[in-house]
């Protein structure tokens, strides 16, 4: 009795996410072996088919090879500004509080009311960043952003890194207000410079943060829709798509519902390789106040 | 080399000045076109200036796009889902942060690895379950996906406040008779309400923000949530009122902000105990 009761209150959590989550991957599974219709029906099973239509895709190949540069680059560009950001909120300095709000401030806009703002900020004709550059004199033509897909795709980047940077900061910052003072002391006392203590101290400290931030920024930012599609739905002529607005055009704008099953079923794979190095890279430190550790569970507190 | 304090923070805004400026620019834009009188949006050449304060722009959007609806269907979806959410993971937090279990340390992968998992990757086979329960079109499909999708995040927020509640107190309580589950309700609950709190707020915003669910469930517009129902005046029209578009955004974002911004140190205190570390 004593011991069904963890198990009895992890039970409707457990139901719900199996329902929830785990039901829709089996069924893309299924889904993805089918020929299935303009409008849902399956027609009996078709083996590989669908995967081999998704390969024979030249469209898929453009969107995964953009997928590619689109995460690398947001996730780059990302830790590099965030970085130094959070070592600057990690100080102490006037203002810290406010700097601090207004860093984490897109975190709390949903990605779909930034990129609306985005997409009219950016308007070529009568758009507000024209008018910034205009006045500021630094073009004396408005600029049509989102017309050309390279500009287009350019722009996209740059608002998925600033949407990312909050995140990542806060937990860049976990990481640096658990770091020890006592190594950066007896580093000024032997006079390391700041580059050095950032080099040989702060880095190597920080490594575990720095990895979990890459590792989660590449699952969120390789599954991130509401940015592209808001901003251009994937176009000009398919230039700034991605796998994700390929597969949801696929799903819901063409009917092409085993092909979108199938990209689903290749996506999931790849976000599964990630999970699991995320899964690694957590569980390697991990504690809770179970009682066998209760010690390590006091002085967490 | 130390600076002074002063010296140091004039140095550190101006570093982050070039970012905070494209912080605040959309909020600007936002502004800045809300307000505007509708015959001042496409002047050539774009200019940041207007004419006069328009705040009937924000009425006329109101009727005219019927913002009241969709609000009171994004209040419905994201406080039903966070109350469900909260009510299944507050007793998976406390188990996993008090008892011994088998299956503990399988438990806790499998939601991480539904944490990764985007509703975007399963959205067709989503799509495809609730037309199966006829709940296409219907409000509770995003309810139930929501709280889904937000266990992981609240299970381990709840489950990393629990674990900075000494045992002590209920181990005192078992002491002296009481029951496991009297003990819960009586001492731990209490102990534990700021942190349900900040926990059902986060999970408030999150569904209040999403989008790709809630575009591919919601086909009729009396359905829409506020993020749908912006994004419908904007996508595929010819004409598209940007500042009744910009007016709604400012509404649906500003309260969400200001509430998020008062308690972004909770956040940051939740993940660095527990999501991080």
């Amino acid at each position: 009795m004593q011991k069904s009761i963890p198990m009895m209150m992890i039970l409707p959590s457990l139901a719900l996410a199996i329902g929830i989550i785990g039901y829709p991957i089996l069924d893309l599974a299924f889904t993805a072996t089918q020929e299935v219709s303009r409008f849902g029906q399956l027609r009996g099973f078709v083996g590989w088919d669908n995967f081999a239509e998704v390969f024979g895709d030249p469209l898929f190949w453009e969107s995964l090879w953009r997928t590619g540069i689109w995460t690398f680059a947001v996730v780059v560009g990302t830790l590099g500004i965030s970085m130094p950001v959070a070592m600057i909120l990690n100080d102490d300095f006037y203002g810290r509080g406010l700097a601090r709000v207004i860093i984490m401030l897109p975190w709390a806009i949903s990605l779909t009311m930034t990129a609306v703002v985005w997409r009219w900020a950016l308007n070529g004709r009568s758009g507000l960043l024209n008018a910034t550059l205009m006045q500021a004199g630094l073009i004396d033509q408005p600029i049509e952003w989102l017309a050309t897909a390279g500009t287009a795709f350019t722009v996209e980047i740059l608002v998925g890194i600033l949407v990312s940077i909050p995140f990542t900061t806060t937990i860049l910052l976990g990481g640096l207000s658990a770091m020890p003072q006592d190594a950066y002391e007896a580093a000024v006392v032997d006079g390391a410079s700041g580059w050095h203590q950032f080099r040989y101290i702060t880095l190597p400290l920080m490594r575990p943060f720095i990895n979990i931030a890459i590792v989660l920024n590449v699952i969120y930012v390789f599954n991130s829709l509401p940015i592209i599609w808001v901003m251009t739905e994937g176009g000009p002529a398919n230039g700034t798509d991605i796998l994700v607005t390929y597969l949801y055009k696929l799903a819901f704008r063409f009917g092409q519902l085993g092909k979108a099953a199938a990209i689903s079923l290749i996506m999931f794979g790849v976000l599964l390789i990630f999970t699991m190095l995320y899964v690694a890279l957590v569980s390697r430190n991990d504690t809770d106040a179970a009682p066998d550790q209760e010690d390590e569970a006091d002085d967490h507190v | 080399m130390t600076m002074s304090k002063l010296t140091r923070s004039v140095l550190y805004w101006l570093l982050l000045s070039p970012l905070v400026v494209v912080i605040l620019f959309p909020f600007g834009v936002m502004f800045v076109t809300a307000v505007r009188p509708r015959d001042e949006l496409f002047v050539y050449p774009p200019t940041w200036g207007f004419s006069d304060f328009r705040w009937e722009n924000f009425s006329e959007m109101w009727v005219k796009t019927n913002f009241g609806g969709a609000l009171m269907n994004s209040l419905y979806v994201s406080i039903s889902a966070t109350a469900i959410a909260l009510l299944l993971s507050i007793p998976a937090a406390y188990a996993m942060s008090r008892y011994r279990f088998a299956g503990k340390g399988a438990y806790r992968i499998f939601l991480l690895m539904t944490q990764m998992m985007s509703p975007i990757v399963l959205v067709l086979g989503l799509f495809r379950l609730m037309m199966s329960l006829g709940l296409v079109n219907d409000l509770n499909s995003l309810v139930i996906t929501y709280a889904a999708f937000n266990m992981a995040f609240t299970i381990w927020m709840l489950q990393s406040y629990f674990n900075s509640i000494p045992r002590d107190l209920e181990e005192a309580a078992w002491m002296d008779g009481a029951s496991h589950l009297t003990s819960l309700v009586r001492i731990f609950l209490p102990l534990a309400v700021p942190a349900m709190v900040v926990t059902a707020i986060f999970t408030f915003i999150n569904s209040w923000n999403e989008f790709v669910l809630a575009l591919t469930m919601m086909r009729s517009s009396d359905d829409f949530t506020l993020p749908v129902q912006i994004y419908a005046q904007v996508a595929g029209r010819y004409q598209v009122e940007w500042h009744h578009v910009m007016a709604g955004t400012v509404l649906a974002t500003v309260p969400v902000a200001i509430v998020f911004s008062w308690l972004q140190r909770y956040l940051i205190r939740g993940m660095a105990l527990g999501a991080v570390k």
